[in-house]
């Protein structure tokens, strides 16, 4: 007897050791997660062993997981909105709870309602686990380690429900009834998972005093209207961006507006300002943030002749990786890659009055003494602060521009 | 305590605890960093007009002067500063005015007019628009008009002046630009000061090239440039 108790079964091994992978791995996610709560740049971890690898600035596909709009819930009442890795948090506990049970009762020794209640809901971790993995593939195009190691710790609860399931469903009804018991269990559960979210959410510093606090543009129009307008659907709110076409992040705030439907319900205006040296004073052309980028912003410029701004531009950021190759190696090399999708606007990149306008246009940025980094985003004239770009950006928008919200 | 339900329990009530630990410890955390300053955010660079080499302090101090003598900063009426005005405030002798321009080189151009006249032909159009459009993350234009020791000291400062205006006018013309007036910095010179050497016609792109260019003909001109300086 002793033996039995001290080797737990299959089912109640899967439970304990899923349930322990997933509150690792949950507690990883969430911990990356809140540091962002204070509106810093941090390294996002992205390894199957929790806390191992970080990488700063976030080029890993759990960075891209956690900025995506899909890794947290209420974003538009709370900063960032709740993780949805918190939520883990509790299911995990309440199943590494029903692990322990299971092994110090051998299973058998649970009632048998109780078990076929456990049975179905040790299968909701895997049915959400496929849920946010469906998203991750059609939505974001990566995986991340990390959600990996909460998908796989699902799918152990879930083997051990399907076992303990089975067993119960060979044996004849015994215990309380079936409503009770699964109705007990999964209000136990519900609540575990809803304690850490409701937590988190009370604990969550209040942000609005932050919103809109970053400075207004101190000249709204372009003399020489050099600025370019980008045709949307629903134009509600005027809009001024400063964006780099090859940069990263500009490119990640354009897929979220866009992905979010905001960016179809702005009046935007582009100043370009491409951090490389060979155009643009303010860097080293030495040393260029991402070369190429004069080229690429002069096609985007082109491109107004045919109503075409906005296409080479999402063309541009979509083309981000082959254009930043071509960029290292020489600006002609990125005008040939824009000539064979856009030849008109590449015949026009070398006009000295493309050159003047896009200098009108990094003028433009010294009048209004704006920081030397992209994107930078203003709304009416005031500035979207960066740290309210990506998690707080429908917080801070639901505050500053609540009309541009669908 | 032996009842594996209440096992169960106690440990799922003590891991639920701990998590909800760790939620509050990770948030408390972030707050407290909250509230302390961004030193990343505060050294990042403000956009602002180049700066080159070249603009040290001496050259400053002299296109500060210019600057603020002549009409480009403040709410002065007039625009641009004669011979008599320019020996004053630059406080400079003839060959260190020069001098102080040689660092341009590359990215000025000196206007030729014919004897006596300041109308400015084909080649001086070109290189005007020309130079106008290479401003990159320059802040002021300055065109330095002179004229040739032929003549009275009189008649040459009013014709280096005459000069001085048609580019400005060209400009005007020729760019529309609403800004132009707070950009260009004016100075005519006439015959008595900071007249420039022969040497100037083989080191600067001047608009007659291929064309006669000694002592005489050069300072029948208005040098036009750029100038990558903060100020």
């Amino acid at each position: 007897m002793s033996n039995e108790r001290s080797r737990p079964a299959p089912a109640a091994l899967l439970a304990v050791v899923g349930s322990l992978l997933g509150l690792a791995f949950g507690a990883v996610s969430t911990t990356d997660f809140a540091a962002h709560l204070d509106r810093k740049v941090h390294g996002v971890t992205c390894s199957f062993v929790p806390g191992l690898i970080s990488s700063e600035g976030g080029a890993n596909a759990c960075a891209t997981a956690l900025y995506s709009p899909y890794s947290s819930l209420f974003r538009r009442s709370i900063w960032g909105g709740v993780p949805i890795a918190v939520f883990a948090l509790g299911a995990f506990a309440f199943f590494l709870g029903m692990g322990v049970w299971l092994w110090r009762a051998n299973v058998s020794g649970i009632p048998r309602s109780v078990r076929v209640a456990y049975g179905a809901l040790g299968l909701t971790p895997a049915l959400v686990s496929i849920m946010m993995f469906t998203i991750s593939m059609s939505k974001l195009g990566a995986v991340c380690k990390v959600c990996s190691g909460i998908y796989i710790a699902s799918i152990l609860v879930a083997v051990s429900a399907a076992l303990v399931l089975k067993g119960a469903l060979e044996e004849a009804s015994s215990g309380p009834p079936l409503v009770l018991a699964g109705g007990v269990l999964a209000v136990i559960l519900g609540t575990a998972s809803a304690a850490p979210a409701l937590v988190y959410a009370a604990s969550v510093p209040d942000f609005g005093p932050f919103v809109g606090g970053c400075g207004k543009l101190e000249k709204t129009e372009e003399k020489h209207n050099a600025l370019i307008k980008l045709p949307t659907s629903q134009p509600t709110k005027k809009a001024l961006m400063f964006v780099d076409p090859l940069c990263p992040t500009c490119k990640a705030f354009h897929e979220q507006l866009t992905s979010e439907g905001i960016f179809d319900r702005l009046e935007p205006t582009v100043s370009l300002f491409p951090l490389d040296g060979s155009c643009n004073w303010m860097i080293d052309a030495e040393r260029p943030v991402h070369p190429g980028a004069c080229v690429v912003a002069r096609a985007v410029i082109c491109g107004e002749a045919s109503q075409e701004s906005r296409q080479v531009l999402e063309w541009a950021y979509e083309h981000q990786p082959e254009l930043t190759a071509a960029g290292k190696v020489s600006p002609a090399a990125v005008k040939q890659i824009i000539a064979a999708r856009f030849p008109k606007e590449a015949a026009c990149v070398d006009d000295p009055k493309t050159d003047r306008r896009l200098t009108q246009m990094l003028q433009f940025a010294v009048e209004n003494h704006i920081r030397v980094s992209t994107p930078q985003f203003y709304l009416d004239g005031q500035r979207l602060c960066d740290e309210d770009s990506d998690l707080g950006l429908s917080y801070a928008l639901r505050r500053l521009a609540p009309e541009v919200l669908p | 305590m032996k009842n594996p339900m209440m096992i169960g329990l106690a440990t799922g009530a003590a891991t639920l605890t701990l998590m909800l630990g760790i939620v509050v410890t990770k948030v408390k955390a972030a707050e407290t960093r909250l509230k302390e300053p961004d030193k990343a955010q505060e050294a990042v660079a403000v956009a602002d007009h180049a700066e080159e080499a070249y603009c040290t302090p001496a050259f400053k101090q002299v296109l500060q002067r210019v600057l603020n003598a002549c009409g480009l900063v403040g709410q002065e009426s007039r625009r641009g500063c004669q011979p008599g005005d320019v020996k004053t405030f630059a406080s400079i002798d003839d060959d260190d005015f020069n001098a102080l321009f040689t660092p341009l080189v590359k990215r000025g151009g000196i206007v030729m007019f014919d004897e006596g006249k300041e109308d400015i032909d084909d080649g001086a159009r070109r290189l005007v628009e020309q130079k106008w459009n290479e401003r990159k993350g320059a802040r002021y234009f300055f065109i330095v008009a002179r004229a040739s020791t032929t003549g009275s000291v009189d008649k040459n400062r009013s014709l280096s002046h005459r000069r001085a205006n048609s580019v400005q006018y060209f400009l005007k013309e020729k760019t529309n630009d609403p800004d132009l007036d707070s950009q260009v910095g004016m100075l005519w010179l006439g015959s008595e000061f900071a007249q420039l050497g022969k040497d100037y016609c083989e080191t600067w792109e001047n608009s007659r090239n291929g064309q006669k260019c000694d002592t005489e003909t050069v300072n029948r001109s208005a040098f036009v440039s750029w100038v990558d300086c903060r100020l």
